[in-house]
């Protein structure tokens, strides 16, 4: 009797579980974004490519989620350093090393909940004000949500990625025994400022970089957070392509495709050319 | 003195959120500019207890939902990382391990969606099934690659060599000690799977009512009390995971694929 095993390898059960599904929605996509396949298409054109492509609010999303994911990760990356710089020993022990993990337990939609309820004209935060005398109406309250720039976004996702960040950090910080570094360096004469930003900042940034990347590369794609909190323009991309492919109107799904393949194409290359990068630098300081 | 002033306003921004949620929950009307709900109502709350409450129906469907595609990514990804561990082309499909997560989940269910809707797939319990183990799975790889280590391989051939067969290395050797990861693993897949909404929407085709759908359901018809609740009940599960063991949540990053 012949065995599953038999007809199929691992590698192509793997390669069929793993990359066949996003493979044959790219190849999908691109058919269809050419206008080879699809209910309204007549045949090949490039019609809807080069409407993407000289779209300007396409580029505008775009940027604008690398913007917010730029911002949202930087000021992550900032407040987590100066609590795994000053605070490592409560990160391990005590109260805070247990309260650091509790933002992990919130999915985005709930996150985006919380702030669009907390940090919107009506919301919580708007209402203290008021109660306390510090704004006389609603309108004084600044537009911290569906803004146009994005501030309720940018909000919500350092408040999922800083305790995310703050771990990975302290993990670093005790898998290099940086407080030995540290020693080390003030023995031999180096200052509080020297220390910093010649031993523990360089070994927390180098070992960090592929996760920071993810992070990056997880603002850019979420899609709940800007749904919520985000406005018709600028969009986020992920909610753009979105739009774009739930239209009534079936001349958008081709485009749809080619700004999904974009995107993906773009994302590649990020996360790929970045490895890339940070190999030839390795080599080239060995 | 400065330390515990800036520590205390950490722990408010964290406990915040889960206590706005609790009170949300418990309101019936919210006037501006009311600081707290100006009715109250427990409800909803009761209503949890009743089989036929949406919510009620909600919870059940994203238990079975996360605890099914939880257990079936654990299952593959366990079997599948041990051929890439003891593969030539290790570091090659590690990296691929990654592409789906790149992608994501929602731009990925829009370039697959064609297929859900051409097997009948789309808007069923399944298919949502089969598009998040699509996602997790992937996801488990990079979780379970970590326990192939050298020492492992060479338990599993000291147990050979003792005569044991694929069988009893498997059920008294790598299971006892790969216990840790697989939970770590199937928890993990459990949050993906119980945090999703993108893609669960658009390939559930807004059929597939998980508590993550309903938030959003909740939010357009502009009931933020009963979206508190669909919230609170969101992160309640790994609020309590976190509290029987944190490192379920999250693994440091000491044990991370080789090719990093």
């Amino acid at each position: 009797m012949i065995s599953i095993k038999q007809i199929i390898s691992w590698k192509t059960a793997l390669f069929i579980l793993m990359l066949l599904p996003m493979m044959l929605g790219l190849g999908y996509g691109l058919l269809y974004s050419f206008g080879v396949i699809g209910l309204l298409n007549t045949g090949f054109t490039t019609e809807h490519w080069s409407d993407v492509l000289l779209n300007f609010n396409f580029w505008k999303s775009l940027l604008f989620s690398f913007g917010i994911g730029l911002i949202s990760v930087g000021i992550s990356l900032v407040i987590a350093l100066w609590m795994v710089v000053n605070w490592h020993h409560d990160l391990r022990k005590g109260k805070l090393s247990t309260l650091i993990y509790l933002p992990l337990a919130f999915p985005a939609t709930v996150v985006g909940f919380f702030i669009f309820q907390s940090f919107s004209k009506t919301g919580f935060w708007s209402r203290l004000l008021y109660q306390t005398g510090v704004i006389s109406e609603i309108e004084d309250f600044p537009s911290l949500v569906n803004d146009a720039y994005g501030i309720g976004i940018i909000l919500a996702s350092t408040f999922i990625i800083t305790p995310f960040l703050s771990l990975i950090l302290k993990g670093i910080f005790e898998n290099e025994d940086v407080t030995r570094f540290q020693h080390i360096a003030k023995s031999l004469g180096a200052s509080q400022r020297q220390v910093l930003v010649k031993i523990t900042l360089p070994i927390l940034l180098q070992k960090a970089k592929t996760s920071l990347l993810l992070f990056l590369i997880f603002v850019i794609g979420s899609y709940e957070i800007p749904l919520l909190l985000g406005r018709q323009n600028p969009k986020m991309i992920t909610v753009a392509i979105v739009d774009k492919a739930q239209r009534f109107n079936l001349d958008d799904i081709p485009q749809a495709y080619a700004m999904a393949i974009v995107y993906v194409l773009f994302l590649l290359f990020l996360f790929f050319g970045f490895q890339r990068l940070a190999k030839l630098k390795t080599k080239a300081y060995a | 003195m400065r330390k515990q002033i800036g520590q205390s306003i950490v722990g408010f921004i964290i406990l915040f959120p889960i206590v706005f949620l609790l009170i949300l929950s418990f309101g019936k009307q919210w006037f501006y500019p009311h600081i707290l709900p100006n009715l109250w109502q427990t409800s909803q709350w009761e209503s949890l207890f009743s089989p036929s409450f949406q919510l009620t129906k909600s919870l059940g469907l994203s238990l079975l939902l996360s605890i099914s595609v939880g257990l079936v990514s654990t299952v593959t990804a366990f079997y599948f990382s041990k051929k890439i561990a003891y593969s030539y082309n290790k570091t090659t499909w590690l990296s691929l391990a990654y592409v789906p997560y790149l992608l994501s989940p929602i731009i990925f269910a829009v370039l697959i969606h064609f297929y859900f809707l051409k097997t009948g797939l789309s808007g069923s319990l399944l298919g949502v099934i089969i598009a998040q183990f699509l996602i997790c799975f992937p996801f488990g790889i990079i979780i379970c690659s970590t326990f192939w280590t050298a020492q492992i391989q060479s338990l599993e051939n000291l147990s050979s060599t003792l005569g044991g067969s694929s069988t009893q290395t498997l059920k008294r050797v790598l299971l006892p000690l790969a216990k840790s990861t697989l939970l770590l693993c199937f928890f993990q897949c459990f949050l993906i799977s119980w945090f999703e909404y993108g893609l669960t929407h658009f390939i559930g085709a807004g059929k597939v009512k998980t508590l993550t759908v309903s938030v959003f359901s909740y939010v357009n018809e502009a009931n933020p009390f009963l979206a508190a609740l669909a919230g609170f009940l969101l992160i309640l599960p790994s609020v309590l995971l976190l509290l029987a063991n944190k490192k379920l949540i999250f693994k440091t990053s000491n044990k991370r694929p080789d090719y990093e």
